[in-house]
């Protein structure tokens, strides 16, 4: 009996002995994979930095591991600080040191946006909850918030702090003109000028001639005809020729040529993608009249409430 | 030297080794997970090459399934706004996290595929006759099983993958004739998908689903015994009949009282000569762990390798372009799309002739197959008996068909459900910037 049990034996005990290495070599190989992170190396090298700029009781204090940003109410998770690990040191680390440490600059305006209360993501876009370089930066499929990097911002023509008005606008929407946003100030200066209301409902007033354009940043950019769409095919460049000259795009369209200047129409759509259902409560949006009074001390360039519809 | 090592092995493992057989079979009895087993087992049966182990596979994957899902509960939140969430903290900062869900979901859809193969094994080799049609059915419930499990396991993520498969998925069970409307409402918990379908789906995926295939999975094992054992050992015991042997009268003991019939003994060992059976223990115990650490191994290699999908958070109003059903029903979703007529305008949906009709008679003729196969017995328990020619070129036929329209579904069609082959660039869709 024994000697025939052996044939099984020998065989799944060789089968056994093979898989139990290949398991541990496994195990082995997830331990490497879970310490291995792409965080671990700039975390060694930033106490260095902080040293080497004279905070040593705080290079001594600093602990390795996932930093995040948490604001559950504006359902912010940004775990960019991971790596960036300089962004609040400013005033100590000079602005010549390379991503990721490089030190976030400072001026008037972002100094009133507490990195605490407003996170990274909702000025850069990006995926915070990530701490992979790829996973924050590129995204995958389905990728809803690119983020404006220097690159984006060059394909059309932006500088990436112009690019990023676009965000700003999603609390400052009713501002007049806020300080810092130019881009987003000559759009809502040319939505008056070109009379975008008399065809288009915004929040609940204007003609119904053209689309309602309230949360227009949010529509589904499958829905457009990129036809006749030069360049790549995005709901920016749609956007920006359309406005140009919608006769073009829209051969349909019974929208005129505005024919703008291309910063024009760029500053436009900046303004258009910023409009969408947002996460963002009372609190976190600007007082409109404080930022009119504090940016335009012209009174001629006040809108009278007769006969300008509030602000966009 | 093997000897040597096996000695050695002994000495380090085993604390303690039976001085006679009584105190072997004690041991053996005496032990929860050796008693699980019968006694003895035929040669027959153990043969890598009659069953390839997948039924123990499938075993294998449910485990690891239940462990890694149990470990995923304690992170996971089912909540529309918070799902997304908790899944992107698992692959990016919780220890492992990445690695336990990657691991989850192959072999999720691992399993899937090894218990269809398990049950193809099953109908190739004729192993589904006589009192084991009982078990066929019970596998063929257990297959569905398997596969609403994936299905509600896959909305969990709330991407855009998930939120728009499962919108497909329910489609086509709205198209049923009659309860079609109450299935999908049932379901979706009201009109579309929401909060209360993902709270359903969750409830099913983690506690009623599961519950039940480990339920039917006990029954499904232990009929296996009652029935006797593989069907492989049926052509054996047509050889071992010549020799003229007192049957033991005996009885099988089942959880409710005395079963009529064959017992186990008559059928699977004593039936048998000596020399063609071995202990189950260690033989089969030795060889079942081979195959769960196989298996495990395989579903950690893949965990390692490929990252589970998981697209942009779900939105109701962006549908993506081709929202696709999960591959296992993506030919049903291929046979939907191929048999929708258009005539000018008109257009005759395929959903009830792709999405219900023909998978419903499929799994109809499937399920009862052991009554309307009148092959003679002497087909059972071997591989692709030519007695059986017919059957089972039909059901690789079917097989072959179903997997090249998964294929077409999941490689092939690209935006507006059009066929784009590898060489054929895809329109770009349009993006935000």
């Amino acid at each position: 009996m024994a000697d025939k049990n052996e044939s099984f034996e020998a065989k799944d005990f060789g089968w056994m002995v093979a898989m139990s290495v290949l398991f541990l070599v496994l195990v082995a190989v997830c331990f490497w994979r879970e310490f291995g992170t792409d965080w671990g190396s700039y975390q060694q090298e930033f106490p260095q930095l902080l040293g080497h700029y004279g905070k040593i009781e705080d290079a001594r204090n600093f602990r390795a591991g996932i930093r995040q940003i948490w604001i559950p109410k504006i359902g912010v998770t940004d775990r960019c600080i991971t790596c960036h690990l300089g962004y609040e040191w400013s005033s100590v680390l000079p602005a010549r040191i390379v991503e990721p440490l490089k030190p976030h600059p400072m001026n008037d305006w972002i100094a009133k946006h507490d990195f605490a209360k407003f996170g990274c993501t909702p000025c850069h876009g990006g995926d915070g909850f990530a701490t992979t370089v790829n996973g924050a930066h590129q995204g995958g499929r389905g990728w809803e918030d690119p983020i404006l990097s220097r690159a984006l911002a060059t394909q059309y023509g932006l500088t990436m702090g112009e690019m990023i008005q676009m965000r700003c606008n999603f609390c400052h929407r009713h501002d007049v003109a806020t300080p810092g946003m130019e881009e987003i100030n000559l759009a809502k200066q040319l939505f008056k000028k070109k009379k975008c209301l008399v065809c288009h409902v915004v929040e609940g007033r204007g003609g119904a001639t053209g689309a309602e354009l309230t949360y227009v940043g949010d529509e589904n950019p499958e829905l457009l005809n990129f036809a006749h769409v030069k360049g790549e095919h995005t709901f920016f460049n749609w956007n920006v020729q359309h406005l140009t000259q919608a006769s073009v795009v829209s051969p349909k369209t019974q929208m005129p040529d505005f024919n703008l200047k291309p910063e024009e129409s760029r500053a436009l759509t900046l303004m258009l993608l910023s409009w969408r259902r947002l996460p963002y409560p009372p609190e976190y949006i600007p007082d409109p009249a404080a930022a009119a009074a504090a940016t335009q001390p012209s009174p001629t360039a006040t809108p009278t409430p007769a006969t300008m519809p509030s602000t966009h | 030297m093997g000897e040597k090592f096996r000695a050695l092995w002994r000495k380090t493992v085993w604390a303690w080794s039976p001085e006679s057989d009584r105190e072997s079979s004690e041991a053996i009895v005496k032990n929860f997970w050796l008693h699980w087993f019968p006694a003895k087992v035929a040669r027959a049966s153990m043969d890598w090459n009659y069953s390839f182990w997948l039924g123990t596979a499938s075993a294998a994957l449910l485990l690891i399934l239940t462990v890694t899902g149990v470990m995923l509960m304690f992170f996971y939140v089912p909540s529309t706004e918070r799902a997304y969430g908790s899944i992107k903290d698992l692959e990016y900062a919780v220890s492992f996290g990445r690695l336990l869900r990657n691991q989850h979901r192959w072999a999720a859809e691992l399993m899937v595929a090894v218990v269809y193969i398990h049950m193809a094994r099953v109908f190739f080799t004729g192993a589904y006759r006589g009192p084991r049609a009982v078990n066929w059915v019970v596998g063929v419930v257990l297959f569905l099983s398997t596969l609403f499990l994936s299905f509600t396991g896959y909305l969990l993520p709330w991407d855009q993958l998930a939120f728009w498969a499962i919108t497909v998925g329910t489609s086509i069970a709205k198209q049923a004739p009659v309860v079609g409307p109450t299935i999908q409402f049932i379901l979706l918990g009201g009109h579309e998908i929401g909060q209360q379908t993902l709270l359903r789906f969750y409830v099913l995926h983690v506690f009623f689903l599961p519950v039940f295939v480990w339920i039917l999975f006990g029954y499904h094992m232990w009929r296996v015994r009652k029935d006797g054992g593989l069907a492989a050992i049926e052509r054996l015991r047509d050889t071992r009949t010549m020799v003229a042997k007192a049957t033991p009268k005996t009885k099988s003991y089942s959880l409710f009282g005395i079963t009529p019939g064959t017992s186990v003994q008559v059928m699977s060992s004593t039936g048998l000569e000596e020399s063609d059976q071995v202990f189950s223990s260690p033989n089969m115990s030795r060889r079942i762990a081979l195959v769960f650490l196989v298996v495990f191994n395989i579903t950690l290699i893949a965990a390692l390798m490929f990252n589970a999908p998981l697209e942009g958070l779900a939105n109701p109003s962006v549908t993506p372009n081709p929202a696709k059903a999960p591959w296992y029903f993506v030919w049903l979703q291929e046979l939907v799309a191929s048999t929708t007529i258009r005539l000018s305008g008109f257009a005759v949906s395929g959903a009830l002739l792709g999405g219900i009709l023909l998978p419903g008679i499929l799994l109809a003729v499937l399920t009862l197959w052991p009554w309307l196969d009148r092959s003679p017995r002497s087909a059972e328990g071997r591989w692709l008996a030519p007695e059986r020619k017919r059957q089972n070129a039909t059901f690789a036929v079917a097989t072959i068909l179903i997997i090249v329209l998964i294929m077409v579904g999941v490689y092939l069609r690209g935006p507006y459900w059009k066929i784009y082959w590898p060489s054929q660039p895809r329109p770009e869709m349009p993006r935000l910037y």
